[in-house]
């Protein structure tokens, strides 16, 4: 007869420490998620400078590029540097901004473009920025495991019992540009291909 | 229209249906068989004497084929480690994949097999293997890739290995012990009838007969079964991790319009590729009944499921 009891309760245990486990584990996997998006802009910091000085001589003629991407390393360094990761995650988008300005210049010389450096170049800046990006998404997706679990039944009982507060994740300026749609951009965009 | 986390969770539930329903299926088929096999050869019947034996024999077999898995790749005709510098794609793409998943990076391999396909294996994380033809590397773009990789990532995220491996375990005891008892009764017909062993004797005798001849092939449907399941999982898994159904689309498109069948291929781990490495591809009427007997549901299927998501 007791093991009616008994069983449930047991169950019920080892269900609140599975749920714990979750929480205290995520949350170390969030902490770890945002070191990788440090790591991934501290690596393109580093990349950047290389890749300059082995495209420079292809690439005389367009000083603008170099001043950009100059200026991007620059705001990830003080990124990285501060710690926070609203900074941390401007700053890859920068870089991430400037590829297509970077795209424009080497489509436009068929001399550059068929350099194999000049490839090279686009491939590493596509392929760093691609990682950052990446490394937000972990970000992303762990911390909304964790608030939908701290928020739904019955594993938010847990959560209240043991305090476990909503993590932020990746900030998004809700009321900024990015959440609005603006007429522009509900149009098809052209695409020039001459 | 569903949005991606739904899929997930009716994939999860459906997944979980049919490997429950297997597991308790191979339970009582073993059961059944076990005690025919008692019967048949005089003892009292209760006793799993047999199912040691046929799982010892499966269950070697399998083991080291799914704990060396990742060793076994190697042995695949020319199948060489990918170097970042000539596939450069191929290799920062499942760089970045795994960054987004949390995972160590897979050990990744070319094929030299102009057939584009890709699969993966390995026991757990750390022995992770991705292999893609060259074929694929050069048919695909980089987003194309993308979603390849990212549905052999979600096999060895979701474990699949791990889970086809159990399954092929249990299927090869229950086809093991099908044959025994078929065989002793072939061979050993009317050396001792079930006379003296009463009505419920005869019946369970019978009962065993009809399992042994029918329950083999049943086992191997619901593997297969498993098999297509997990291949819509790994597809939502894909999108989950990339966020772009359409370049799942467009690769799988690509690779429904290759035929070749991949040489490299075998039985063994033809469930854990992207597309059917065998190209089966049967269509019209008797398109359902080959499809039961398919390790991948057909790409048309999987298209559609993933333009629900788009």
């Amino acid at each position: 007869m007791i093991w009616i009891l008994v069983i449930p309760l047991a169950l019920l245990f080892f269900y609140a420490v599975s749920v714990y486990n979750f929480f205290v584990s995520s949350k170390a996997r969030i902490k770890a998620s945002i070191q990788e998006i440090g790591n991934q802009l501290k690596r393109q910091s580093e990349l950047i400078p290389n890749l300059e000085s082995s495209a420079k001589g292809y690439l005389k003629h367009e000083k603008g590029i170099f001043e950009k991407l100059a200026d991007a390393r620059k705001a990830i360094n003080r990124a990285v540097e501060s710690g926070d990761l609203q900074k941390m995650a401007d700053a890859g988008a920068k870089l991430a901004g400037m590829l297509p300005d970077i795209k424009v210049v080497v489509e436009s010389n068929p001399e550059i473009k068929g350099s194999e450096v000049v490839q090279n170049l686009m491939n590493e800046l596509r392929d760093t920025s691609d990682k950052v990006m990446y490394a937000r998404r972990l970000l992303i997706d762990l911390s909304a495991d964790f608030n939908v679990k701290r928020a739904t039944f019955p594993s938010n009982v847990i959560a209240n019992m043991f305090g476990f507060s909503e993590v932020e994740g990746l900030k998004m300026d809700e009321a900024g540009e990015a959440t609005k749609v603006t007429r522009e951009s509900t149009k098809t965009p052209k695409v020039n291909l001459e | 229209m569903k949005n991606i986390y739904e899929v997930r969770q009716s994939n999860e539930i459906k997944s979980f249906i049919v490997i429950a329903g297997f597991f308790l299926f191979a339970a009582f088929v073993i059961y059944i068989l076990t005690q025919t096999f008692g019967i048949y050869m005089g003892y009292q019947p209760g006793g799993f004497g047999y199912l040691g034996i046929a799982l010892t024999f499966s269950g070697i077999s399998t083991f080291v084929s799914y704990y060396y898995s990742d060793k076994i790749v190697l042995s695949i005709s020319g199948a060489k480690e990918a170097d970042r510098k000539e596939y450069f794609d191929f290799y920062t793409v499942t760089e970045n994949l795994a960054i987004s998943q949390g995972l160590p990076k897979p050990k990744i391999y070319v094929i030299d097999d102009s057939a584009p396909n890709a699969f993966a294996t390995g026991r757990d994380y750390d022995h992770a293997v991705i292999c893609a033809t060259s074929g694929l590397l050069d048919k695909m773009t980089r987003s194309e890739l993308e979603a390849v990789l990212a549905h052999e990532l979600s096999h060895i995220k979701n474990y699949d290995m791990r889970l086809m491996s159990i399954v092929s375990v249990m299927v090869g005891i229950i086809a093991l012990m099908a044959d025994w008892l078929l065989r002793v009764r072939y061979f050993g017909g009317g050396r001792k009838n079930s006379d003296n062993e009463g009505s419920i004797g005869a019946i369970i005798l019978i009962l065993g007969i009809i399992f042994a001849v029918v329950s083999p092939i049943i086992a191997q449907l619901i593997r297969l079964a498993i098999s297509r399941r997990r291949e819509f999982m790994a597809d939502a898994g894909s999108v989950e991790i990339t966020r772009q159904p359409n370049s799942m689309i467009s690769a799988l498109k690509k690779l429904e319009s290759d035929t070749e069948p991949l040489e490299a291929a075998n039985k063994a781990t033809a469930h854990l590729y992207i597309v059917n490495p065998f190209r089966g591809n049967i269509k019209g009427a008797v398109s359902w009944f080959s499809g039961l007997f398919n390790t991948h549901p057909p790409i048309e299927d999987r298209i559609k499921a993933l333009e629900s998501m788009a």
